[in-house]
């Protein structure tokens, strides 16, 4: 049951067939972890908290930095120094009061991962390296875990969801396999704010989308954004056998 | 016979392999994803994997940044 406050702060949602009370409610129940506050994990979390996801956890080991708020919007100049999820679940809760916000304030290894995947239904991974993208993933192939996956850099943007709650789920090592080569991000290429807040967005909506049980555009498949011409291209990844992470021969 | 690289005609023997078709591309492959039309060719595969002509051919590089 919806509270009369609740009613009043989803109203949009609950004039919507696809949301509704029984969506609201849903949402309200969904425990979702965002890994990562920067600029995917800032509009991503903002989003969900308004939408009355009922728990966030949320994980970055970061203090915010001047050069960070060109893009990550959830932030302010004065708040340099701090921890981001300090700052941000004091965000997220003057966003939404109704929702319940939960920090991890360190650098996450496999084992604590698991442990927090056990308790939500969601993740999100707005990380800002391969290292910690492949970590995540196999994670979460491990725990059956559904991960929607963003990035972006320069004015390029991907995006695509792994459901792995579901046995034909490829996994990120069968998209990009893990590799010691030198791959692009933020610090080292730059990035157009509204590029990385776009996909950040998409996050949250599928997210969303997710837990009131609506299909999905892009499980198994990935999103290339060109921030340039506005451009989506889209492309089926299917499981491979031989991955070394989900595949049978592992 | 021709095939498509992002965008670009090229010409390739026929009966080329994903792997053969790289090589003459002579480009960087660091942490590439190459699709065959519109589908996701894993790395597994690349060596095995024959072009017909007119494939559409996407290659791009993960992106890690958020
Ligand atoms: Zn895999």
């Amino acid at each position: 049951m919806l509270t009369e406050s609740e009613i009043l702060r989803y109203s949009r949602h609950l004039l919507l067939e696809d949301v509704g009370e029984i969506g609201q409610q849903k949402l309200k129940n969904a425990k979702v972890l965002i890994i990562g506050m920067g600029g995917l994990g800032s509009p991503a979390a903002m989003y969900l908290a308004a939408a009355g996801v009922g728990t966030l956890v949320i994980a970055d080991f970061d203090q915010l930095e001047v050069s960070n708020l060109q893009r990550q919007i959830g932030y302010q100049t004065a708040d340099t120094g701090s921890d981001k999820v300090k700052l941000m679940k004091q965000r997220l809760n003057s966003i939404n009061p109704e929702i319940i916000v939960r920090c991890i304030n360190r650098k996450m290894d496999a084992e604590q991962l698991s442990l927090e995947l056990m308790m939500v239904n969601l993740v999100l991974d707005c990380t800002d390296n391969m290292h910690s993208r492949h970590l995540i993933n196999a994670a979460c192939v491990q725990a059956k875990a559904s991960l929607i996956v963003g990035a972006a850099m320069r004015f390029e943007g991907q995006l695509i969801f792994f459901d792995h709650n579901q046995s034909d789920a490829a996994c990120y090592h069968c998209l990009f396999p893990k590799s010691e080569e030198q791959v692009l991000n933020c610090s080292n290429s730059g990035v157009i704010g509204p590029v990385v807040g776009t996909i950040g967005t998409m996050q949250a909506l599928e997210a969303i989308k997710y837990i009131l049980g609506l299909p999905s555009g892009i499980k198994n498949r990935l999103k290339l954004f060109d921030g340039k011409t506005l451009d989506w291209q889209t492309f089926t990844v299917t499981k491979d056998p031989n991955c070394s992470v989900c595949g049978q021969k592992k | 016979m021709n095939v498509i690289v992002n965008g670009n005609i090229f010409e390739i023997a026929p009966n080329s392999r994903i792997e053969g078709l790289l090589k003459s591309l002579d480009k960087p492959l660091n942490g590439s994803a190459l699709a065959v039309n519109g589908e996701i060719i894993s790395r597994t595969k690349w060596a095995e994997y024959r072009l017909c002509e007119g494939d559409n051919i996407s290659l791009f590089q993960a992106i890690a940044g958020g």
